[in-house]
């Protein structure tokens, strides 16, 4: 027989007269009553908690040493059991993660899927779970649907959007405080999400609480008044609460369906739990939010149907571990109000310095055995609800010392943090939250009155540090503590890390930044941690590690370096990178197999996981697979935007083996021969597409002829370089200009050819306009022909002479911006060259003939070759093989005459009339000489 | 009379809260902190009162209770925002409610001496009598004083720092000395006595207030609304009482409201977004401003028009009012006609007309 007979009654005649009659009113109300009547008299104990509330854990701790359950059932992703175990290795709050990326069953591009679960030592979970724990003989069973099944019921737009999912909150994208991203973009699950489940009735209480935010309304309304509440009073009064926000719900909500599905879930695996172990359900409690507890679902209760079919999982490989959070991380994660989660806990431990509850703990003791066994069953259910609801709230808040004490620190912080606070201050602060309380019609003063007054009275016109006073005010009520995994805990690669960097005498657990000095030439033995951090510098984001001083870079060596390690703060992001691999090498090979292989992968791609491995990981094996995978991928290619940084990279790898390795790699060779035969055959359209840029073509013809003497001793044939470029017929004007330096590159036009061609240009006036194009052209084909940049200087040079102002002016920001660009490894050749050619200062400019003007005579012979000197002595001695060669090319193998005896004064310089001057210098100044021909006779 | 002071116009409300205020009240106040409250943000049902009381100031409730314990306390009171953000007319309703009297304002301007806040001499009476209290002309903080009332300082960081300096033994030791006097030359403040002040953001770095002066005020810093509804509410209740007061018989369409409301949003959001001073209108965009735009438009239609409210007259006065540096502000408004406005008058509707008028008054200022 139930005992609400006279609540309900009550309650149907506050309907009958509020609302003018039975009707909704009248059945939400009785519902309420009937809801709270069945989950206490259901077989299987069920304790409603809320999140992340002390008076749930205070409860808890209470109950769990009264009844000493022997299988505890509670809400939380039935997969992650196994972390349970590490919690003892952690500082908390930390936070259970479940983590996937390769997905299968979900849509592509959805990963990687994440799930956290927060835990606090201020809540009931952490009571229930470390009383399993550390109990002997208890066995704690998660009951909720897995993390797959998380992703598998979200709404059909796909996991990873935004949204609720029961007691699911998305951590936002722009966490306010520092430390508030330390979830990431997980999605977060957390046991017992007791809020209104629409806005207006949230509102509504907040309004009529005359409170600012959902937090401080459940404390006020809730917590304070449960705080020291018996047992029956505290689970009426949660499943009453449940009761309400689960009556008062939008209808036909998608995530009303899916909370009933997780009720559905959570009972079919007690009781076949319950069936399969054969405990005995009044051995067994049940944690669940209230929400839940209220539950009118067919399969609630162990007498309840079970027709309810669990789905399997999807075939995703999901990874499991603890990562670090945080007070501003949980708050962000389910939108609390900034500070809630941490005067939660503030709260929790002045209750437990209060005394009369002996809380558990995980930190290896067992808490104190108290009490005697199994607490006696209830007879019945006794009305507990009447009497709270009739009786206003015992006053709760702080007491009077400890306001007090409040006010002197909060004074003393916020001189510390620049403000000019005094212990007038102090006093004000004091009166200041009395009044405030008093206004707000609470007996004392709440931590919310204290920070509002705090903030009244320290607060002026400018914050002078970088916290304001109600920041400080959050740090005064146990600021945002920041949980961390312990060694034991963190998955074989975060270890293994630790271990490898141990000689660098870092500190792990430190969250601040850390500087880590290697001098690798005097301690050797540190190189192995260089390579760490050089290859975590690459997998983690930019904060983690972050090098001072030294570089890596194909080829180069540091010879010390200086490192800003923040690995502490970082703990998450090293525990994720834990999920892909048992090392950092297997991790980071991992992953550049990945982008090599990818779909969209290309040769430039390849080519730049090839240059990572040399760097990083070093062996041959893996790196010749990569190339191979190159390869393969150029060939493949259909279009050549990528040919600059296949260009560069190639080039930079070439010269990396060459000055390292005996003879190049045959994937190399492979590289170079494709490249050519590939880049020849592509050439013709590449000139003519409109969409291939100028850039591009250079950079194809670059690595033309860049690396035509490697590809012709490889078996190349030139035919094929020549036969493209006859068959290219630009009509942009720049690859016209690339297309005539090609062909002087070949041989096939000289350089007077194009002198005249582009003098030509620069006096038809219908061409005039398109000249800057041109020049770009010619600017890139310094690429393919360095030897070209003379006749750059030279083609610049007359542009600025004759182009005409409107043409001119118009294009100079153009070429600036495209030098820069496009063509930032050319610009420095071209500026020496320049500097070469043009007068030094201004008084040369005046008498200066630029050198292409001046007359042919004028200009200086070239050097004819050097009839003497070592090398013609050399060959001279031994003409075999030059005579073998001019017979093989068919010619006459004439030596010229052998100089006079060497050494003898009259012969110096006799073969040529450029050393006449030398000569005589040596006659003027025969000291060197002759110190010089002593050491040679020595 | 053309504006009544607060406390003569919802002089039925007070006496009303006053007759059944049975909370504790500090001081000389005449209704309690709670009571001060429920007039200035309005009476819910729940309040259980037998007449409703309107809601006067829309804001954050935590701003009113601050300021209502910081007048209980033996601190003054700055409000400080932007120009337009209601800071004045909270000073008023709170002085209104707490002493029945808003009207002992001094106005703080770069004029503003010492004498203005302390006291000063009838000359005339001086000559004839001699230096006595009777000759002596109190100002409206001195007043306040002698009364145990609240006292108001308008627009405090205005005046020069020696003259805010003033305020410094009057708010520590709530006292005046008058050393011209040989007896009776010390004016004790009776309790009750605060003042409240008012400092406009936009001033910063004018006049900067002393550290001494800062310490011996709580500031509560009033944001610029930003919730489309509660400016909806505000707008509405100044409007009403605009059109009383002007005794116009014309409607406000919702539709040109939010027409309002969505072009100060824009506007707000452009200025949040750019990068100089030159990008950015002059205005504040503040709530009042909206007002002005919108009384502006209505004594239009009402005076010049056929006394109904129009898109085009609202873009007028929207131009008129916010159009204060040509080119720099021309230039903002333009572009926004262009790019905001006419891709939303396609849809048809009142954005159209809007467009027009606005595109008109441009024209003409240019």
């Amino acid at each position: 027989m139930s005992g609400f007979g006279a609540l309900r009654d009550r309650l149907t005649d506050a309907a009958a007269a509020f609302a003018g009659g039975p009707g909704q009113v009248a059945d939400i109300l009785t519902g309420m009553v009937d809801d709270v009547d069945r989950a206490l008299r259901e077989n299987l104990e069920i304790f409603p908690v809320c999140h992340h509330s002390p008076a749930s854990a205070l409860a808890m701790a209470r109950r769990l040493r009264e009844k000493r359950p022997k299988v505890v059932y509670l809400e939380l992703c039935e997969d992650l059991r196994p972390l349970l175990d590490e919690l003892a290795n952690c500082r908390l709050p930390v936070a259970l993660q479940a983590f996937a990326t390769d997905l299968d069953g979900f849509p592509a591009g959805a990963g990687p899927l994440s799930v956290v679960a927060p835990i606090t030592e201020s809540s009931a979970e952490y009571q229930a779970i470390a009383y399993a724990l550390t109990e002997p003989g208890v066995e704690l069973v998660l009951v909720d649907r897995s993390s797959d099944h998380v992703f598998q019921w979200m709404p059909k737009d796909g996991p990873g959007t935004a949204g609720g999912d029961g007691d699911t909150g998305h951590a936002t994208a722009d966490p306010a405080g520092e430390d508030a991203g330390l979830h990431g973009d997980a999605v977060g699950v957390e046991i017992g999400d007791l809020r209104p489940r629409f806005a207006e009735l949230e509102a509504y209480l907040l309004h009529h609480g005359k409170v600012r935010h959902w937090s401080e309304w459940w404390d006020q309304y809730v917590e304070q008044p449960l705080a020291d509440a018996d047992y029956a009073t505290y689970r009426q009064v949660m499943v009453m609460i449940g009761s309400l926000f689960r009556r008062l719900r939008p209808a036909g909500a998608d995530r009303l369906d899916r909370d009933e599905d997780r009720e559905r879930y959570m009972w079919t695996r007690m009781r076949e739990h319950l069936a399969s172990s054969g405990a005995d359900p009044a051995d067994c409690l049940y944690v669940c939010g209230a929400f839940h507890a209220a539950s009118r679902v067919e399969e609630f209760g162990l007498r309840g149907s079970g027709g309810f079919e669990i789905t399997p999982r999807t075939a995703t490989r999901w990874s499991y571990g603890l990562i670090p959070s945080s007070h501003s991380a949980i708050e962000a994660q389910f939108s609390l109000a900034p500070g809630s989660v941490s005067i939660a806990a503030a709260t929790w431990r002045k209750a437990l310095r209060r005394g009369g509850v002996t809380p558990y703990t995980l930190d290896g003791k067992k808490g104190r055995k108290g009490g005697a066994g199994r607490a006696a069953p209830e007879a019945g259910v006794t009305d507990r609800l009447s009497g709270f609801l009739a009786r206003p709230p015992e006053p709760g808040g702080l007491d009077e010392d400890e306001l007090r004490s409040w006010c002197v620190d909060i004074v003393r912080l916020a001189r510390r943090h620049g403000y000019l606070a005094s212990t007038a201050d102090a006093i004000a602060v004091f009166e200041t939250s009395v009044l405030l309380a008093g206004m707000r019609g609470r007996a004392r003063p709440t931590p919310y009155d204290f920070q509002d007054a705090a903030v009244t009275c320290i607060e002026k016109d400018a914050v002078p540090g970088k916290r304001d006073v109600a920041r400080l005010c959050e740090i005064l009520l146990g600021g945002d503590r920041i949980g961390q995994v312990g060694y034991e805990s963190l998955p074989p690669l975060a270890r293994d890390v630790y271990d490898r960097l141990e000689p660098l005498g870092l500190d792990p657990g430190r969250r601040t930044v850390q500087r880590a000095l290697l001098n690798l030439d005097a301690e050797p033995h540190l190189a192995p941690c260089s390579k760490v951090l050089w290859m975590l510098r690459y997998l983690l984001p930019d904060g983690a590690v972050r090098p001072i001083m030294g570089s890596k870079r194909l080829g180069e060596r540091s010879i010390q370096e200086s490192w800003d390690v923040a690995l502490g703060k970082y703990q998450r992001e090293l525990i994720e990178l834990g999920y892909e691999g048992v090392t950092v090498e297997q991790v980071l090979e991992q992953r550049l197999r990945r982008a090599a292989w990818d779909p969209k992968a290309t040769a430039a791609g390849a080519l730049a996981a090839v240059e990572d491995s040399i760097v990083f990981l070093g062996g041959r094996r893996f790196t010749d697979e990569l190339g191979a995978r190159a390869v393969e991928l150029l060939s493949a290619e259909r279009t050549v935007d990528d040919a600059p940084e296949v260009l560069r990279r190639m080039r930079r790898l070439l010269a990396y083996y060459r000055a390292s390795e005996p003879a190049l790699p045959a994937w190399c060779e492979a590289f170079v021969t494709t490249g050519y035969a590939h880049y020849c055959t592509l050439l013709p359209s590449a000139f003519t597409d409109e969409d291939t840029g100028v850039r591009q073509v250079g950079a194809m013809l670059g690595f033309l002829f860049g690396m035509e003497s490697l590809a012709l001793s490889l078996g190349c044939d030139r035919a094929q370089l020549e036969l493209a470029v006859r068959q290219s017929h630009p009509e942009r004007p720049a690859k016209v200009a690339l297309l005539w330096a090609a062909q002087s590159q070949l041989g096939l036009i000289g350089r007077d050819d194009l002198r005249r061609r582009w003098d030509e240009l620069l006096v038809n006036p219908l061409v005039v306009p398109s000249c800057p194009q041109y020049i770009g052209g010619f600017v890139q084909a310094l690429e393919l022909a360095p030897a070209l940049t003379s006749f750059v200087v030279e083609v610049i040079s007359k542009a600025f002479a004759r182009l005409p102002d409107p043409v001119l002016l118009p294009w100079l920001p153009t070429l600036i911006t495209t030098l820069r660009e496009q063509a930032g490894d050319l610009v420095p050749a071209l500026v020496k060259e320049a500097a070469r050619t043009y007068p030094a200062d201004l008084a040369g400019l005046d008498a200066w003939t630029p050198p292409w003007e001046a007359a042919p005579g004028r200009a200086p012979a070239t050097a004819a070759p050097a009839a003497s000197g070592p090398v013609a002595d050399l060959l001279r001695a031994h003409p075999a093989s030059c005579d073998a060669l001019a017979a093989l090319l068919g010619c006459d193998p004439a030596w010229p005459d052998a100089p006079d005896a060497p050494g003898a004064p009259g012969a110096a310089g006799g073969g040529s009339p450029g050393h006449g001057e030398a000569a005589a210098l040596l006659g003027r100044h025969p000291a060197a000489a002759e110190a010089l021909a002593g050491l040679l006779a020595r | 009379m053309l504006r009544a002071p607060a406390e003569i116009k919802f002089a039925d409300e007070l006496d009303y809260l006053e007759s059944i205020d049975d909370g504790a009240k500090p001081f000389s106040w005449r209704l309690s902190p709670r009571m001060v409250r429920l007039f200035i943000l309005g009476s819910e049902p729940s309040d259980g009162l037998d007449r409703e009381i309107g809601q006067k100031w829309f804001g954050d409730r935590t701003f009113v209770e601050r300021s209502i314990v910081t007048l209980a306390s033996d601190r003054g009171l700055l409000l400080i925002g932007d120009p337009g953000t209601g800071k004045s007319w909270l000073a008023e309703l709170l002085a209104a409610a707490i002493c029945r009297n808003s009207t002992l304002v001094v106005q703080g301007t770069a004029g503003t001496t010492e004498d203005h806040i302390k006291y000063s001499w009838n000359v005339s009476m001086v000559i004839a009598k001699g230096q006595s209290r009777e000759s002596m002309i109190p100002s409206p903080i001195m007043t306040a004083m002698e009364r145990g009332v609240i006292g108001r300082f308008e627009e405090l960081t205005r005046s020069t720092s020696d003259v805010q300096d003033a305020l410094i033994s009057i708010l520590s030791e709530k006292y005046v000395s008058i050393p011209e006097l040989d007896d009776d030359n010390i004016v004790f403040a009776q309790p009750g006595f605060s003042i409240i002040a008012t400092a406009n953001s936009r001033d910063r770095g004018v006049n900067d207030l002393s550290s001494a002066l800062k310490r011996r005020f709580n500031f509560v810093r009033i944001p610029v609304v930003t919730s489309k509804k509660s400016e909806a509410e505000i707008v509405r209740f100044r409007t009403e009482e605009l059109l009383r007061r002007h005794r116009i018989e014309l409607d406000v369409p919702p539709t040109l409201l939010d027409i309002l409301l969505q072009s100060f949003a824009d506007l707000r959001a452009a200025a949040a977004s750019a990068n100089s001073d030159d990008e950015r209108l002059e205005s504040a965009l503040s709530t009042a401003e909206q007002i002005g735009v919108l009384e502006d438009a209505i004594l239009h239609s009402n005076f010049f028009g056929d006394s109904t409210l129009r898109a085009g007259t609202l873009a007028g006065s929207l131009v008129g009012s916010l159009a204060r540096r040509s080119p720099e502000d021309l230039a903002i408004l333009n572009k926004y006609w262009h790019g905001v406005v006419e891709p939303r008058a396609r849809e048809g509707g009142d954005w159209q007309e809007f467009l027009d008028g606005g595109r008109q008054a441009i024209a003409t200022l240019s």
